[in-house]
């Protein structure tokens, strides 16, 4: 029970943020590479530029509650990233503020909850299903992982290993995927054989929480 | 004046747009939210927001956006403004550069914002009409962009329509739910706006995607439709929907007799039931037992809304969405598990409906909170369909009021609701939801207006020991709560408010079922022996860990049929090996290490999986399925292989391949099998066989022999593909006692020369069980609660005596001689 009841505070899920930023940093070239395969190559450049500015946004001033975390993170993204990728992340962190509440500190259900309506922001704004080779791709299947392993009174360090393994592999499926949304879809049968750079980006939101939070 | 909004991903663009409008319209008022900073392309959410607040000044503003994250931009955008501006925005999906001269020039003439975005729209037609129609293209356009509110009707703008056409209904019962579903999926799938009206009754035009506002066109057999479409590919649609009319909606004829026939003139009213008048009735039996209670009809109350204000409408509407999200995961689980259960179609379809979640959303912007607005705005949809004449239509109400429900009770936390009451439960059919969280304690047994025995609900009530008579008719229905129902699951008999003496024969047949019942639940697990001294295997038919650990109970001798689909389907990627072989592993283990028969994925076109995207076939069950879609996805298969043959190395396992019917599948299926094995080493244990199910494949048994070493029937495909009956089609008969099948079954073991499995639903028929063993079969695999009952059957056989019926049975002229025979010689 005392793992099962273990919380999370500002001050942690500030680090996921960071060690997300750090992580889009550190696979820059990765995602663009990705990106210029099936689509217009500036995903990891606009990622960047967006996380490196939320990493400055909470450096100036620290956010007090997990709400108003996700909140400027995801409004700094909204104005910074620029493409896709910006509304869809935005949209996902602004559902995790609103999801978030006014709680001081999360437990590992509130988690799976907020990355439930993460994922439900990505479909609302991205209109997304699965298999269309997208973020959704990754994300979904480490929200169930999340909810079923917190459902089954799995510690968060675990609940959150399955979630990032599944996303992982959810990532990997991408590949052998044909691209229907975004400017990847105009390549059609071609857009297969690469991983989707949006499930690979968002992978590393899942592992970053497995790294930071546990 | 109306405002215009240009969104782009370049400042420079937008800039350059603004000035060539402005030649034309130098008085229009343009705002620029475009590039996140005079060289960095991009969109902003938040620069978008300001140029809203800064356009509006109470007349309305039309969005005109460039592509991609401009639109995603746009939306989250209006997701940020108050309520009272986002209801003047209007996000226009007009080509840009055309749009934006078009609309400056609405504007600036003083248009409303409606006209303006109708301008934008049709700002393309000048350069249309100079070049011809555009080619159409090679990939899927991308897909139409949303409507400025979620969820709400998006009536495309009138003037716009490429294409029409005419089409009359054929369907008897005109377009009742399920060709209308099949027309709003159609027009759902094609990528223009479609929209229809009856021109016979002179109705308005509605969007073919909304299945409630197809309904409420009120179409019934004569009926002429006008179908029209917009959008480049306009033509290509309305030829689409014209095909789609004159194949009936893809409904089936017998369904339309079906519907016909108990629809007919001639109403049985409830007095007709009345045992004391009539006695005993028959419909059709589905699931064998007694069930003797008094009638309940599922409840129709709603979940208590509580009474609470709204917290303001995003999130009042976010409770709405993550509902029906939730409802359609629900939905999604029971697709799962029921590749068929296409029933929950039209409750995906509302789920869906623009018309419901925009009425939704108008009272949530109107300050109601979710529950009551929900509610509202179902009850308006089915007042609509309570308006129609049509009977049946009347009755698609139902459907409405139960969807509602079920997103109500997600959004409130109350558990679902499961049909509870005590006794015989009375309806017109029941879903494979419903039939899955029946309480067997509390339901005595099923009486069903409509159905099909062989329906997943029917199977499902098998599988869980509920009596229950399908095809009852109508009549049924006006059964009085409370009023006594007695009925026989095995011989379709029931009675209504029956006799004494009627009761009192109902009451003995139970009772004697009972002490049948306990007398073999006390022998399930020895094993089944014939009164001649001939061992038959009784296996269990499973598709999930939960029936593994049921067959274990019931005393199976081992699993002669693991559908592996579980695994696959209803996710975004196919289990890998390690899965596939931990899962394997475990219905092992709960089979106490007996043999478990794998067999290999059998999908097709009719439930194709995401991750194996399948061509759309006019006939998924004459297409690729089974062995043949396996062969088709060489990866897919090699990794079922690979985890086949390493827990082959574990426990003893068969693996077999359905449908079979050349002798090549089989020869590639093995080939294939060999390269998994190499890589695993070899597996001692490991038995290989395949599935006849096709009539090709039954009759050369022989030409299998080498390469298998044993085959299992599927009696449920073998006899629809025999006697070209679907098995869920109440109307079409599919048993498979037979004699054409008897025929092949007996044919099979005559020829094979290895030892022959039935893994049909036959197998679990006690009165089939003489006649199959009598032809040759040695494996009988069922239901897992069917074990005990039928090797009771196998030990009150006697082969020497059910040979020669056997060879009578196979003479016989259909299926209901071959049960009279069999009830006359003393089963």
């Amino acid at each position: 029970m005392g793992k099962l009841s273990r919380m999370v505070d500002t001050d942690a899920l500030h680090a996921w943020i960071r060690e997300f930023a750090r992580l889009v940093e550190q696979h820059q070239d990765l995602l663009t590479e990705l990106d210029s395969a099936i689509g217009d190559a500036d995903h990891g450049a606009n990622l960047h530029r967006g996380m490196s500015a939320v990493v400055e946004v909470l450096r100036a001033e620290t956010p007090s509650t997990p709400a108003e975390l996700f909140k400027r993170t995801g409004m700094t993204l909204v104005s910074t990233v620029g493409g896709a990728s910006g509304p869809l992340y935005g949209t996902a962190f602004l559902r995790m503020s609103a999801t978030a509440g006014e709680a001081e500190t999360l437990d590992a259900g509130d988690l799976a909850k907020i990355l439930r309506a993460a994922l439900e922001g990505v479909v609302t704004r991205g209109k997304a299903q699965a298999g269309d080779k997208t973020m959704y791709d990754a994300l979904a299947p480490a929200v169930r992982a999340l909810e079923e392993a917190v459902g089954t009174g799995q510690p968060l360090a675990e609940a959150l290993d399955a979630a990032a393994r599944a996303a992982e592999r959810g990532r990997e499926a991408t590949t052998a995927m044909i691209a229907r949304k975004g400017r990847a879809s105009y390549l059609g049968e071609r857009s297969a054989g690469h991983p989707d750079p949006g499930a690979t980006s968002v992978t590393y939101l899942v592992v970053a929480a497995a790294t930071a939070l546990a | 004046m109306v405002a215009v909004v240009v969104v782009s991903h370049s400042r420079a663009l937008a800039r350059a747009a603004v000035a060539l409008a402005a030649e034309m319209a130098p008085t229009a008022r343009i705002e620029i939210a475009a590039g996140l900073d005079e060289k960095t392309l991009g969109t902003d959410a938040t620069a978008i927001r300001s140029a809203l607040a800064a356009a509006d000044d109470g007349s309305g503003v039309v969005v005109l956006m460039d592509l991609g994250s401009a639109v995603l931009s746009a939306e989250l955008a209006l997701e940020m403004v108050d309520d009272e501006l986002r209801s003047r925005v209007l996000l226009c999906p007009a080509p840009l550069v055309e749009g934006l001269v078009a609309a400056a020039v609405a504007a600036a003439s003083g248009a409303g914002r409606d006209e303006v975005a109708r301008e934008a729209i049709a700002g393309l037609a000048g350069k249309q009409a100079q070049l011809g129609e555009a080619p159409a293209p090679a990939q899927p356009a991308p897909a139409q962009p949303a409507p400025a509110r979620p969820g709400a009707a998006q009536p495309a703008p009138a003037g716009e329509f490429g294409a029409v056409a005419t089409v009359r209904v054929g369907n008897p019962h005109g377009l009742h739910a399920r060709p209308a579903a099949r027309l709003v999926t159609e027009a759902r799938r094609l990528d223009a706006g479609v929209e229809v009206r009856n021109r016979t009754t002179g109705s308005g035009w509605v969007p073919a995607t909304s299945l409630s506002r197809v309904a409420t066109l009120g179409a019934l057999r004569g009926h002429e439709i006008d179908v029209r479409a917009s959008g480049p590919r306009a033509r290509q649609a309305v030829d689409e929907i014209v095909a789609v009319a004159a194949r009936q909606f893809d409904e089936t004829p017998p369904e339309l007799e079906k519907i016909g026939e108990w629809g007919g003139d001639d109403p049985v009213d409830v007095g007709k039931l009345d045992g004391a008048t009539t006695g005993v009735r028959r419909g059709q039996p589905a699931s064998a037992g007694i069930g003797l209670g008094p009638a309940w009809r599922r409840s129709s109350t709603s979940p208590d809304l509580p009474d609470e204000p709204s917290r303001g409408a995003d999130a009042e509407w976010r409770r709405v969405t993550d509902a029906v999200a939730a409802v359609r995961r629900e939905i999604d689980k029971i697709w799962e598990g029921n590749p068929e259960a296409s029933i929950f179609d039209a409750h995906l379809l509302l789920l869906d409906d623009a018309e419901l979640l925009g009425e939704a959303r108008r009272r949530i912007d109107a300050g109601a909170a979710a529950p009551p607005a929900f509610r509202g705005a179902a009850g308006l949809i089915a007042a609509d369909f309570d308006a129609l004449e049509d009977p049946y239509l009347r009755g698609r109400g139902d459907d409405v009021h139960a969807v509602a429900d079920q997103v109500l009770r997600a959004m409130l936390g109350i558990a679902e609701r499961t049909p509870a009451g005590d006794g015989v439960l009375v309806a017109a059919d029941l879903t494979p939801a419903e039939a899955a969280t029946l309480d067997p304690v509390r339901v005595k047994g099923v009486l069903l207006a409509f159905g099909s025995a062989t329906s997943h609900g029917a199977i499902l009530a098998r599988t869980r020991g509920i009596p229950m008579v399908v095809g009852a008719g109508p009549a049924v229905l006006s059964v009085p709560p409370g009023a006594a129902v007695a009925l026989d699951g095995s011989t379709g008999e029931f009675a209504v408010n029956p006799p004494g003496d009627v009761l009192t024969r109902f009451r003995e047949r139970a009772a004697s079922r009972s002490a049948r019942a306990r007398a073999a639940g006390s022998r399930a697990h020895q094993p089944a022996v014939t009164a001649d001294g001939v061992r038959i295997e009784v296996a269990a038919n499973i598709g999930s860990l939960a029936d593994a650990t049921a067959a274990a109970e019931h005393g199976a001798d081992l699993a002669g049929l693991v559908r592996t689909e579980f695994l696959f389907l209803d996710r975004a990627a196919a289990p890998g090996a390690d899965e596939q072989f931990a899962t394997y592993r475990q219905l092992a283990a709960a089979l106490g290490g007996r043999r478990i028969t794998l067999r290999t994925l059998d999908v097709g076109g009719d439930k194709p999986l995401r991750y194996a995207p399948a061509p759309h076939e006019q006939n998924p069950f004459l297409g690729v399925r089974g062995i043949r879609h396996s062969l088709a996805h060489p990866a897919l298969f090699a990794e079922q292989l690979l985890a086949i043959a390493r827990v082959a190395r574990e426990t003893p396992v068969s693996v077999m391949f359905p449908m079979v019917s050349t002798v090549a599948e089989i020869v590639a299926a093995r080939r294939m099998l060999d390269d998994a094995l190499a890589r695993t080493g070899p597996a001692a244990g490991l038995r290989v066989g395949i599935m006849v199910e096709v009539p090709a494949a039954a009759l050369r048994a022989a030409a299998f022999t080498p390469y298998v070493d044993f085959v299992s029937v599927g009696t449920n495909d073998l006899t629809q593909y025999t006697l070209a009956a679907e098995r869920g089609n109440a109307a079409v008969p599919a048993d498979g006692l037979d004699p054409a099948v008897l025929r092949l079954v007996g044919g099979i073991c005559r020829r094979a020369g290895v030892p022959v499995a039935v893994c049909g639903e036959l197998a679990g028929d006690e009165a089939a069980v003489p006649l199959l063993t009598a032809l040759g079969v040695r494996e009988l695999s069922v239901a897992p609660p069917a074990v005990p009952l039928v090797k009771e059957a196998v030990r009150a056989t006697r082969l020497d005596l059910a040979g020669p019926l056997a060879e009578r049975a196979l003479e016989l002229a259909d299926a209901a001689d071959v049960r009279r025979l069999s009830v006359q010689s003393g089963r």
